[in-house]
């Protein structure tokens, strides 16, 4: 680059007009950059070995029809172009595991920050007693085990024996099979999600509402605003930024939507809670490797979208 | 303009590196090496999975105490990470001499290349069920030998059907159904022939009845599923759902199936060996003598489905002979009788049912006469897929009350777009 052609640049001043460089200074900042590369070269090489070369090989893999039969002779495989991405769009069951995934996620997501939002105003709000208990309650499913979490709910939604339709019947509705009906088993999963996960977001939304200052909420009393105006003008436009993080990251973690159906459904009945995770899972399962990592990219790209989307949507105005 | 160059650089080279892969045209068959005289000598490394992983270590010292030379190092591996580890292994050609293999993954793991094809002048094809035998043939080549099987019978409640007025276990498609009928309308059973309506591994479920009408899946490498007597089959099984002669959920992924059947909910159902001991445990005192075992019923034949693991010797095994001899003492018919008693695995070897310990139960004879005509789906290398094709179609008959001919012709189409793999 030091000898830069004067055509592309020509509106540049002439190379004779920039200070000489002399071999000295080259010499000390090759030092320097070694240096460098030397305290960064730990990181560096576990990062490429272990993050990069998958990556890229996965990327790599996706353009080509490698099988688990190939596993002996990894370079015999033909390249397919752009062949499994086609394919993954005329498949039926990965579109039906895409609208699923995206119903779960479009009303999932929103459910789940309304219930973090509301169980974190309430616990903000000096009318709560016993509000560590509370706060402990709502956030112990986050960290409690999922295949614990599946087997309780399976008995809590079991049919016959189960919690929710004995109640159900103490009030004369005789309630339906929920994990067995194909019309309702991806709305139970929805709600145990929003359940489960809910607890986080609270947190998160207490820090957040802690940091409001509280003369906004004086100045805005004075001016005669009541409880909701109060929360419709101050805190969530205060909370944005806090919305914004709850929304993407929750996002992120529904569009995996994976653990709740393997444990509690299979995928089914007939496919309805099967997820774009769980079809990639399938797929490496049965062997096609290639199909699997493209299906992989086109997750990862739906992520990035949703997630742009987000930024998009909840930007502060300024 | 520099690090675009290298990009570019960098692009080229992978599209080079992309050029040089491409398959073979052609596979060779593969010739089977003959086993060397003597005592096995050297260390011989097995991988094993469930209850044989654990067991199996203690019981090949009487194979050690034969052959002083030798060890067996056993490790044991869980079944949830068997298939990848094996995968791992195969890819990293970092593998044990021996491995046990699932019946269904032999076409997958055969297919790579990476087992010895079996010594058929060191291991008698014959001592074994034909069906199990038949699980370790891909393209026409052995790959391995049976170790234990396993197949599907019918359990129903004695004392339900004595309540019902039927005397004789049903031997033919049309009594099935009088049974079932009887068991739910006089007996009270919610299910009167529980059938599983979907799900993992239905396949295993529904098969036998399309094999006993004389269906095929395949004829030489291609899907053969969408015939008048695989539809006749799933019409007879979508029958037992639309007749409410079996519940539309699956008792089995709830963990209901046992207590169902203790209960009485479900008069009868269809599985394998495993269940005797799991209901004598679950049932309390007294409930063995409240079930009983029956074979498959006829219609053209009477087969069931044969299951069970193969034993297989890698390409990269570093101690073959001493390998193939290790199996070759674990098929004799009195050690697999004593492997059953260590573990309760089933004899592959025709012979070991000789044995009084097999012959005089009576839950265990049934078994015994059933795995005389008992068949798997043939090795491929897609079977899992496959596999889940025919899992989807026959929720679909039982829950969605599709049309059975529809749903054969989808598995047809769908199977044959996955294909065999060959």
């Amino acid at each position: 680059m030091t000898a830069a052609p004067a055509t592309t640049a020509p509106s540049r001043p002439a190379a004779t007009d920039r200070p000489h460089r002399t071999d000295g200074v080259t010499g000390r900042r090759r030092r320097r950059a070694l240096t460098g590369w030397l305290f960064a070269a730990p990181f560096t090489v576990l990062f490429a070995v272990f993050m990069a070369v998958p990556v890229v090989a996965s990327l790599a893999m996706s353009f080509t029809d490698l099988r688990s039969t190939d596993l002996r002779n990894p370079w015999s495989v033909d390249v397919v172009g752009l062949d499994n991405y086609v394919r993954l769009f005329s498949d039926a069951l990965f579109r039906r595991a895409a609208v699923n995934t995206l119903v779960f996620v479009v009303v999932g997501v929103p459910l789940t920050i309304v219930a973090g939002l509301a169980a974190a105003t309430a616990l903000n709000s000096a009318l709560v007693r016993f509000r560590a208990a509370f706060r402990v309650g709502f956030y112990l499913p986050v960290v409690t085990s999922i295949v614990a979490i599946a087997v309780v709910w399976r008995f809590l939604l079991d049919p016959e024996a189960g919690l929710v339709n004995n109640l159900l019947r103490v009030v004369g509705i005789d309630g339906p099979n929920w994990l067995g009906d194909s019309s309702l088993a991806l709305p139970s999963i929805t709600v145990m999600a929003a359940w489960r996960n809910f607890g986080f977001l609270m947190v998160i939304f207490l820090a957040g509402l802690q940091a409001v200052p509280a003369d906004l909420y004086e100045a805005a009393r004075i001016d005669g605003a009541g409880r909701w105006a109060q929360f419709r003008h101050v805190t969530l436009p205060m909370l944005r930024p806090t919305l914004l993080f709850g929304a993407v990251v929750t996002g992120i973690g529904y569009l995996q939507l994976f653990e709740e159906p393997f444990v509690m459904t299979r995928g089914g009945p007939l496919s309805s809670t099967l997820s774009v995770s769980y079809h990639i899972y399938n797929q490496f399962g049965f062997g096609n490797y290639g199909y699997a990592a493209a299906a992989s990219y086109v997750l990862f790209v739906g992520i990035v979208a949703l997630s742009a989307l987000q930024f998009r949507l909840l930007r502060s105005s300024e | 303009m520099r690090r675009q160059r290298r990009l570019w650089l960098a692009a080229a080279a992978a599209v080079l590196a992309l050029a040089g892969c491409g398959r073979d045209a052609g596979g060779g068959q593969d010739g089977a090496r003959s086993v060397g005289d003597g005592k096995a000598t050297g260390e011989i490394t097995v991988w094993a999975m469930g209850t044989e992983g654990e067991k199996l270590a203690e019981f090949a010292k009487a194979f050690t105490t034969e052959n002083p030379d030798a060890k067996v190092t056993v490790t044991a591996v869980p079944w949830d990470a068997a298939h990848q580890k094996i995968a791992s292994a195969i890819a990293g050609k970092q593998t044990p001499d021996i491995s046990m293999i699932g019946t269904t993954w032999m076409g997958e793991f055969a297919k790579t290349g990476a087992f010895d094809p079996t010594p058929l002048n060191f291991v008698d094809k014959s001592a074994f069920f034909s069906g199990a035998w038949d699980t370790t043939v891909v393209d026409g080549t052995s790959y391995g030998v049976p170790w234990y099987v396993e197949t599907r019978l019918i359990y129903y409640r004695k004392d339900l059907a004595q309540r019902a007025g039927i005397t004789a276990a049903p031997q033919t498609w049309d009594e099935l159904k009088t049974f079932a009928k009887a068991l739910k309308e006089k007996a009270g059973a919610q299910s009167g022939l529980y059938l599983q309506p979907g799900g993992t591994g239905s396949w295993q479920s529904f098969l036998p009845f399309a094999w006993s009408n004389g269906a095929e899946l395949t004829a030489g490498k291609d899907f053969s599923i969408d015939t008048p007597e695989m539809t006749e089959a799933l019409t007879y099984y979508q029958s037992f759902f639309a007749e409410n002669l079996s519940v539309k959920n699956d008792l089995g992924l709830q963990g209901a199936l046992e207590q169902s059947f203790i209960s009485g909910k479900v008069g009868a159902f269809v599985s394998g060996p495993w269940h005797v001991g799991l209901l004598t445990e679950q049932g309390g005192p007294g409930f063995a003598d409240k079930f009983a075992v029956a074979p498959m019923p006829r219609k053209k034949t009477a087969t069931s489905f044969i299951g069970g693991s193969d034993l297989a010797v890698f390409k990269d095994a570093k101690n073959r002979d001493a390998a193939w001899k290790f199996i070759a003492w674990l098929s004799k018919p009195e050690v697999q009788v004593k492997w059953y008693q260590a573990v309760k695995d089933l004899p592959a070897v025709q012979k070991g049912w000789d044995d009084s310990t097999l012959k005089d139960d009576p839950f265990l004879a049934t078994f015994g006469l059933q795995l005389k005509d008992a068949k798997s789906p043939p090795p491929m290398a897609t079977w899992e897929q496959v596999a889940s094709v025919i899992d989807g179609q026959v929720e679909r008959v039982a829950k969605a009350g599709e049309n059975p001919a529809t749903a054969v012709k989808t598995m047809q189409q769908q199977a044959s777009s996955v294909g065999t793999g060959g």
